[in-house]
């Protein structure tokens, strides 16, 4: 059903290295426009490198990105962010001595549009309304959950065409995961495509439209999110069933 | 423990009431040097301060850039705008407003410079790598001036008026304090504008709380801490002219030893604090001019380093993060 809809992000045998340990043995994925697309599997099998080998703070050795058509393998971190692909990183990242409000506008920082910002910062505090209450609180003193608001939301402010979410449920109330799901499932109501990785892989699979399975580096499974929810292997591996 | 410190803060209370009781309006005068030294030393000190928040590297090439910021006033005042003592005030002016433009440009420009070459091309490399080629450029900085201008002392002559601006029972004001007040201050005005409202300025500050997150945002974290060397040297370059003016002669090493004392007022106010190294510098230029100017129990200017590093140490033990330094989590 979502053949005819265009190809936005497109990784094609991506190889990434931290120093001599090769993290990503050849990947290739594809986020397809409006899709929510997630990216499932241990701990250190390459999920949160896969994402910033497509951020840009990590370039590939091998392989390709192209985005929008464009290849943005060797682009640099801020003009990919320019491109329309904005994150919430693993560990959140919020900029501790800086507010609510002000980590908010950090997120819009390469928009000018004055009006469409507050718009955006409007928008992100109808969505989590206990944002809006510690607008003024420095956000390094919030808690893990409203931290974790704050990093959806700023991404958010940069209006992406593709969004980034690196394990927004982790540590999270039972309550609040439900709450940051559905959060996500509207902003992809509302145009933004989506690229999830999550540790939480029954929730993932439940929202997303199509989901890889990475393991040590190498895609091991791709399917169509219902059909991965149904499979043998993942339901042991990762949906804990036995 | 806090007997031993309220023990030392109160004989150095008391010690100060004493000299102030035998002669306010000599202690008022030593007090006037004491806020001029430490108006010379902010200058220089927020450049440490400002490069340390945003890379965490000490830049040791720091008070070399200062001391050719002198070097480039001194050649300024004397050769291009040829001030002689007693010029008019228009004349004064000028050459102050002009010189002080060339030394910041200069000075920003290679304080650029030193960062593009030695410091950037180490980005990934463990932090011993970009310190010793600090170092480095340190010498190579002084070195320069040697070449320039000799291993001697470059006199730069008395070009500030030293007439009162006030002269109230005993308490003098002299116009060249006041001149370094009015160059520095606005200086500072400009810069915290720059850090709190730009849009660089927010750049910066997203950079130094997370340089990975900051490129998240769109920023570009080279471009970035090119702006921060930039300020910085502009701000040495400011300290430079100040200084030359205000001391008269200035020699390659100059900036060896006032960059020790900026350095640390910088982490006695809590490095990476703005406001913490502009107080930094007050303490020590107060505590350099006390020591050498007070006759109660003074114990003269042969003691003032010691002094001002047994206090370092002193305000290290009991408070690591400097005296407005915030007690981070992440330990910055």
């Amino acid at each position: 059903m979502t053949e005819q809809t265009e190809t936005l992000l497109q990784l094609r045998g991506v190889e990434t290295f931290y120093g001599t340990i090769q993290a990503l043995k050849g990947v290739s994925i594809d986020v397809r426009d409006g899709e929510i697309v997630t990216l499932i599997g241990a701990n250190g099998a390459g999920k949160s490198t896969t994402l910033r080998s497509i951020n840009g703070l990590n370039h590939p050795r091998k392989g390709s990105i192209v985005f929008k058509g464009r290849d943005i393998t060797y682009q640099s971190a801020h003009s990919i962010v320019k491109m329309g692909i904005a994150q919430s990183p693993e560990g959140r990242k919020l900029f501790p001595r800086m507010t609510v409000t002000e980590n908010l506008e950090m997120g819009a920082f390469q928009r000018h549009d004055r009006a469409g910002v507050r718009e955006d910062m409007d928008r992100v505090f109808t969505l989590f309304p206990r944002l809006a209450e510690r607008r003024t609180q420095k956000a390094g003193t919030m808690s893990g959950g409203e931290q974790q608001m704050c990093a959806i939301g700023r991404a958010l402010m940069a209006r992406p065409t593709l969004l980034m979410l690196d394990e927004p449920s982790m540590g999270l109330a039972p309550i609040f995961v439900e709450r940051i799901f559905e959060t996500i499932v509207e902003v992809n109501k509302q145009g933004t495509s989506i690229l999830l990785v999550e540790q939480n892989a029954l929730m993932a699979l439940h929202v997303a439209n199509r989901g890889y399975v990475l393991e040590t580096g190498t895609v091991a499974l791709a399917d169509e999110a219902k059909a991965l929810a149904q499979n043998e292997q993942v339901r042991k591996t990762y949906l804990g069933e036995t | 423990m806090p007997f031993f410190a309220t023990l030392l803060v109160g004989i150095l209370i008391a010690w100060l009431v004493v000299n102030f009781v035998q002669g306010p309006a000599y202690f008022t005068t030593i007090a006037f040097i004491g806020l001029t030294n430490g108006a010379v030393y902010a200058l220089v000190a927020l450049g440490y301060t400002l490069v340390y928040g945003i890379l965490e590297l000490i830049n040791f090439a720091h008070g070399d850039v200062f001391m050719l910021g002198g070097m480039f006033s001194a050649t300024m005042v004397v050769s291009v705008f040829h001030l002689a003592p007693h010029a008019s005030i228009g004349a004064l002016v000028a050459a102050i407003v002009g010189s002080l433009f060339v030394a910041m440009a200069a000075c920003g420009l290679i304080n650029v410079a030193v960062e593009r070459i030695a410091y950037r091309p180490l980005r990934g490399a463990p932090r011993l790598a970009p310190l010793i080629t600090a170092i480095g450029m340190s010498f190579i900085l002084e070195n320069i001036a040697i070449g320039w201008k000799g291993p001697g002392y470059t006199a730069v002559p008395s070009v500030l008026p030293t007439s009162a601006v006030f002269s109230v029972s005993g308490i003098t004001y002299t116009w060249e304090k006041l001149i370094v007040v009015l160059i520095t201050v606005p200086v500072l005005l400009v810069l915290v504008w720059l850090v709190q409202k730009t849009r660089q300025g927010k750049a910066m500050r997203a950079t130094a709380q997370d340089r990975d997150a900051a490129a998240m945002m769109g920023i570009d974290v080279n471009r970035t801490i090119s702006f921060t060397f930039l300020i910085a040297g502009g701000l040495a370059g400011a300290g430079g002219l100040v200084y030359a003016l205000y001391f008269g002669q200035i020699r390659y090493d100059t900036g060896f030893q006032l960059g020790l004392i900026a350095f640390t007022a910088a982490v006695f106010g809590g490095i990476g604090n703005l406001p913490g190294a502009v107080l930094g510098a007050l303490v020590i230029g107060f505590i350099q001019a006390f020591n050498e100017g007070l006759t109660w129990h003074a114990p003269g200017s042969d003691w003032t380093e010691s002094i001002v590093f047994s206090i370092l140490i002193l305000v290290l033990v009991f408070r690591p993060e400097g005296l407005l330094g915030e007690r981070t989590p992440e330990g910055g």
